[in-house]
């Protein structure tokens, strides 16, 4: 492989060289080149293997168009126009300087939103989140391998939580509460945000991360009240746990939003059995003395693999590829 | 000088450039010392062109994320100001899983419309030449005798959308979903950046 230290020997911005290499690919998509313009083409394409790459690369974009002749004689680009993805006008460096985070937020803002009224299940896979609006002006964000399903009616506002985790951001309308069902627990809101869980134990687990809301745990007692900051657990049995949560752990803990994971006073068993929520990659800890190591940090949802092999080097343990995904053993 | 083939062209539009957005998000969390993003894809395109063959390649957004890698890799060795924490930090680097990205599900008509909406961004001019060549498969010659320009003009139209969509499929390409869960960059907030799209 030839490459050179493009940033050194060449001052040629990419995307400079993007411009270039599109304007290439747009004289070749017109007809045959001349032999003085393939002759220019080559030479320009020869002085830096950049160029070669972003004019395989303009080439390439072309070619993926092509299939748009599938749409039809009938098609009217303004048809699609609300739904934009991040406007390509704009400069990629101001992407870059917003943060990687950002530039993720922003992309999945575009990709899942939908107005939801009544009556739709919104369902994610495994390793997805998905973020939809509802028709009155709440958002419900959903993350990996749940299920909902929104009831709008005229003077109550309704979600079934079928399977797995949200957050919900509900527009307050003292007129029309907003309750959200997990099994037997119900959660009444007026205008909050807050996130609901339901474990693989049958537990339910609510959090405040704004206002308040009431929890009915299912029990004929009366309604639990939370506020900001509080987290409560219902047990199958109908025991009930609630502990005060420090914001910034609470913004983490929804961090799943943005791709994020935090697993911080888990054990690397625990944060095996969390990434198996995100993933059918496996993390295997045999050895029950491994498992019980304590972990720290925040990592992607989308990298279990790489997760395990981070904490298999500070951990100072042993960490073998698998068909399935990773074991981790004591040396 | 390699030119690229049609046959790589289409090879590439069809197996490398969906992974594309994914690859950027993952070469934006690694140390790229002295390289923009933008310089290893580009390098990444130039390797996929040199390729003498691509038919062995069973799984190619491995093989695109192995040959970003060895871009860094070899851009890290030859500055040699690297500290050896950041050289072994790359080396230990696991390229994503194969998880069964958006690209992967999102097949027909779905595509389509993510085509559609790409189109649909193009500036208005821009537009109508871009949909009568790809959508009504006229050629260059036959849209400007139809919207009534001339041939250069058509050209540099066609120049603008493919540099347009080009940087739309980079940072909103097939792979958007994937590119929101790779990222553990924490500072930026989703307030900052939209995410509340219902209010």
């Amino acid at each position: 492989m030839k490459t050179n230290a493009p940033h050194l020997k060449h001052p040629e911005s990419a995307s400079e060289i993007e411009s270039a290499a599109a304007s290439w690919a747009a004289r070749v998509d017109r007809g045959k080149l001349s032999f003085d313009e393939q002759a220019a083409l080559e030479k320009w394409l020869g002085a830096d293997t950049r160029r070669l790459g972003a004019y395989a690369r303009a080439l390439a974009v072309n070619a993926h168009f092509d299939r748009a002749a599938a749409l039809g004689p009938g098609f009217s680009p303004e048809d699609f126009e609300e739904v934009r993805p991040p406007s390509p006008a704009l400069h990629r460096r101001h992407f870059l300087f917003a943060g990687g985070a950002a530039v993720a937020a922003s992309i999945a803002a575009a990709v899942g939103v939908g107005m939801f009224s009544t009556g739709t299940a919104v369902v994610t896979a495994k390793g997805d989140t998905r973020r939809i609006a509802l028709t009155e002006g709440s958002a419900i964000t959903l993350n990996t391998d749940s299920h909902i399903e929104p009831r709008l009616e005229e003077r109550l506002r309704q979600v079934d939580l079928v399977r797995g985790e949200a957050l919900f951001d509900v527009s307050r309308d003292p007129n029309r509460p907003f309750v959200v069902h997990a099994g037997d627990v119900r959660v009444r809101v007026l205008g909050t945000s807050f996130s609901m869980r339901r474990f693989d134990d049958g537990s339910v687990e609510v959090a405040v991360l704004e206002g308040h809301v009431e929890v009915d745990a299912g029990s004929g007692l009366h309604p639990y009240r939370l506020r900001r900051g509080e987290r409560l657990r219902v047990f199958p049995g109908g025991d009930v746990r609630t502990e005060h949560v420090s914001h910034a752990a609470l913004e983490r803990s929804v961090g799943w939003r943005r791709g994020i994971i935090d697993l911080h006073g888990m054990t690397l068993a625990q944060a095996a059995a969390e990434y198996a929520r995100y993933s059918d990659r496996r993390i295997v800890i045999a050895d029950q003395a491994v498992g019980a190591m304590k972990v720290t940090g925040v990592y992607s949802t989308s990298d279990p693999l790489g997760f395990a092999r981070a904490a298999a080097l500070s951990l100072g343990i042993q960490a073998t590829p698998t068909a399935e995904g990773m074991r981790l053993d004591s040396r | 000088m390699t030119v690229p083939s049609h046959e790589r062209t289409q090879w590439l539009a069809r197996w490398i450039l969906p992974h594309e957005g994914e690859l950027r998000t993952w070469l934006s969390r690694r140390p790229l010392v002295g390289l923009d993003v933008d310089d290893v894809v580009q390098e990444s395109y130039a390797i996929l062109v040199g390729l003498g063959c691509v038919g062995h390649i069973r799984n190619p957004r491995t093989y695109l994320f192995e040959v970003a890698k060895s871009v860094v890799l070899m851009a890290l060795r030859r500055s040699q100001i690297v500290s050896f924490s950041t050289l072994t930090d790359v080396e230990s680097l696991e390229v994503p899983c194969d998880a069964p990205g958006p690209d992967a599900i999102a097949a027909g008509r779905q595509e389509l419309e993510r085509i559609a909406t790409f189109i649909a961004t193009l500036p208005p001019k821009c537009r109508e030449v871009f949909t009568l060549r790809k959508v009504h498969e006229l050629s260059q010659r036959e849209v400007a005798h139809r919207m009534g320009i001339s041939e250069s003009t058509v050209e540099k139209h066609m120049g603008k959308a493919v540099r347009l969509l080009a940087s739309a499929i980079a940072y909103g390409g097939n792979s958007r979903i994937a590119a929101s869960k790779a990222c553990e960059d924490e500072r930026a907030t989703p307030e900052a950046s939209g995410i509340r799209l219902g209010n």
